[in-house]
């Protein structure tokens, strides 16, 4: 086998950089919890949740690293990048906001992540396909902690309900760049219809009655997730920038 | 609470013993190391003591979450981010360990949390500290949790089941905390001058508060004789501290660390390191609430249990619908 | 500040783990939830962080029926005397060996 021939069995850079950074992204928003969990046991399991996503977040840094072979490694690729470098979607970047919009963004978020991790198990890509095996059922019980919660808000009390209405319907709009985002090597069309019938039986069950599909204005979607992101990431790479080549 | 005893029997022992012969039995029952359980009678004194003690132990978890979580969004390495995030939450799972052993002694964890938000509970003086700098979670991972190991170490042997179940487990996991605190100093003083720098200056400033975690001086600790004929309390302050500051001192000089206390030297005759005065007044001064941290700690955990509260009523409101819907279901069946 | 009012206490729940495939399920601490499902998807978060368990039962603790300590000799002392349910009771010769 050539290396082209080789190469063509591999997702692009891109990809496995839009999965890294939005795990990276999404996970240090969870971690911001840690410690400040709406009850001591929900702490611990959402803590879980942030663990999970930041291991996936670790692996495909690990294995972009590798493939770029110039010196970089999962730190030089999250710490000493800039903001507009990074590959994320617009979801991950946004702040936590209460715990309904924690929740909602956990659901959204791994309920697209579910059907992307199992179709990349599949990928001809072996060390992403086996990466993706691991990755999925760690989806498949965020997503089930994630909707657990959007069910009891949507079915709970008077104050949960609006504010999970509130949530939904700052984040939705987020979700057709989520939908769009191109992965390598897994069918788009196929994966949204899942998705989709992921929300809606959620919804359905949490008596949520706004349409999934909403207007909104992608210009200042964007300026808000970037400004999001620049915030997120002047905190987490401060120090290791006060620090360069330092080994930690 | 584990159990209810509902098939509680009239106890015709208790109601003819006096109350002397019951304290005297009780203590042989110590005495000759058996646990004692949630069921069985025991003095008041007892079990009050333990829900002070486990419930201030319960706290010190809960708040020690709250100076390292600060740095979690700052770890200088992705893997530094993990490891961190699952010391933190473990401290979590200590509170939640604890509060359960507690809730045996009949108390709810609602009561508990409540003496904590009101300043009526204690909890341990060293999260009052402020962490400045990274430096500060390798010196507090090495220092305060290989402290509090030693603490709790012999609490795996407490009189009381419950409690001494839950430290077995906690002491289980505290190990890995000691270990990644002494990594990441590790790395720090074979890393850049800065870096080791940074080391230097958080020693400098845990060393201290660290020996004060093992409480006053055994002269000036009135309740320990009670602790330990009652088997909570199985080694003195004095003698925990001691072993510290004499596994200690090794450790930091192969580090390259100066701990600062110009006192510290070999006594050959004791066969232990002697070490300077404690400041005493600087101890209870923390402990009275006027360390440099102890209200930011204490308005921390309230705001995030009161912004949790909906979330709380949410759960409760949704499983209270739920149960309805399902006897409704029944019913109609 | 925390309102004076004490809060609804969430209900407590016993968690049992499963080890390993072929071991009983040991008890191994208690939490709080608000309903059986949601006790035993934290209870996965709370006790099987280090992989100990293959198996999760949670039972709400007010269901539990325990025996009164105070009863402990009446209840179980009276077994002590009857030695003969014991192999050690009986001696084998040691030409027969293992038996
Ligand atoms: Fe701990
Ligand atoms: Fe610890």
């Amino acid at each position: 086998m050539t290396v082209t021939e080789l190469r063509l069995n591999v997702v692009s850079d891109a990809t496995l950089l839009t999965l890294a950074d939005t795990c990276l992204l999404w996970g240090h928003r969870l971690s911001e919890w840690c410690g400040h969990g709406p009850a001591l046991e929900e702490d611990i399991a959402l803590t879980n949740t942030a663990l999970d996503v930041i291991g996936q977040a670790r692996a495909l840094l690990q294995l972009a690293a590798a493939r770029r072979g110039d010196g970089a490694t999962e730190d030089t690729l999250a710490y000493f990048r800039e903001p507009d470098a990074f590959l994320n979607v617009m979801l991950a970047a946004l702040p936590n906001g209460d715990y309904a919009c924690t929740v909602a963004r956990s659901f959204l978020l791994s309920a697209w992540f579910v059907p992307v991790w199992a179709s990349l198990a599949q990928s001809a890509d072996r060390p992403l396909a086996a990466l993706a095996a691991e990755a999925v059922k760690e989806s498949r019980m965020q997503l089930r902690h994630a909707s657990d919660w959007v069910i009891r808000f949507g079915d709970g009390s008077d104050e949960s309900r609006r504010r999970i209405d509130a949530a939904f319907a700052g984040l939705l709009p987020y979700c057709d760049e989520l939908l769009g985002t191109p992965v390598d090597g897994t069918d788009q069309a196929a994966r949204t219809l899942a998705w989709r019938a992921t929300v809606q039986a959620t919804f359905d069950t949490a008596t949520l009655t706004q349409p999934i599909s909403v207007v909104y204005d992608a210009n200042l979607l964007n300026i808000t997730a970037s400004e999001s992101r620049v915030t997120l990431l002047a905190e987490m790479q401060s120090l290791a920038r006060q620090h360069p080549g330092a080994v930690w | 609470m584990y159990t209810q005893a509902l098939d509680t029997a009239i106890n015709a022992n208790t109601t003819t013993v006096t109350v002397d012969s019951f304290q005297k039995t009780f203590l042989e029952r110590i005495a000759r190391d058996e646990k004692i359980e949630p069921q069985d009678a025991m003095p008041e004194a007892y079990r009050k003591t333990l829900v002070r003690q486990i419930s201030q132990h319960a706290h010190s978890e809960i708040v020690g979450m709250l100076p390292e979580g600060g740095w979690i969004t700052r770890a200088p390495s992705l893997k530094r981010k993990e490891i961190l995030l699952a010391k933190v939450q473990d401290e979590g799972g200590h509170g939640l360990y604890l509060y359960s052993a507690a809730e045996t002694l009949g108390v709810t964890r609602e009561s508990l949390v409540d003496a904590l938000h009101s300043g009526k509970a204690k909890y341990s003086s060293i999260f009052n500290y402020p962490t400045e700098s990274w430096a500060d979670i390798g010196i507090i991972g090495w220092l305060v949790d290989g402290a509090a190991i030693m603490n709790q170490v012999p609490l795996c042997r407490c009189s009381y089941g419950p409690y001494a179940r839950a430290m077995i487990r906690i002491c289980k996991e505290e190990s890995f905390h000691q270990r990644q605190g002494f990594d990441i100093v590790r790395s720090l003083c074979e890393g850049t001058p800065a870096q080791k720098a940074l080391a230097q200056d958080s020693v400098n400033r845990w060393w201290w508060p660290t020996l004060m975690m093992f409480g006053p001086h055994d002269s000036d600790s009135p309740n320990t004789e009670q602790a330990t004929d009652w088997g909570i309390k199985r080694i003195s302050n004095d003698d925990l501290r001691q072993k510290f500051v004499d596994v200690t001192v090794p450790q930091a000089k192969f580090l390259g660390l100066t701990l600062p206390d110009t006192a510290i030297a070999w006594n050959a005759e004791r066969g232990h390191y002697d070490f300077g005065k404690i400041d005493w007044d600087e101890f209870w001064r923390v402990v009275k609430g006027d360390g440099p941290c102890n209200a930011e700690r204490v308005a921390d955990r309230v705001t995030a249990f009161d912004d949790g509260r909906w979330v709380r009523e949410a759960d409760a409101a949704h499983a209270a619908k739920v149960a309805l819907r399902n006897a409704q279901v029944t019913a109609t069946v | 500040m925390s309102t004076p009012l004490a809060e609804a206490a969430t209900p407590l729940f016993e968690v049992f783990v499963r080890s390993k495939q072929g071991l009983d399920h040991k008890h191994v601490g208690s939490l709080h939830a608000s309903d059986a499902r949601h006790a035993l998807t934290l209870a996965r978060d709370v006790y099987t962080r280090r992989q100990e368990g293959v198996s999760i039962w949670v039972v709400p603790s007010n269901a539990i029926t325990a025996s009164d300590p105070a009863l402990k000799s009446d209840n179980f002392d009276p077994m002590a005397s009857k030695v003969y349910r014991h192999p050690t009771f009986y001696d084998i010769p040691d030409e027969i060996g293992h038996m």
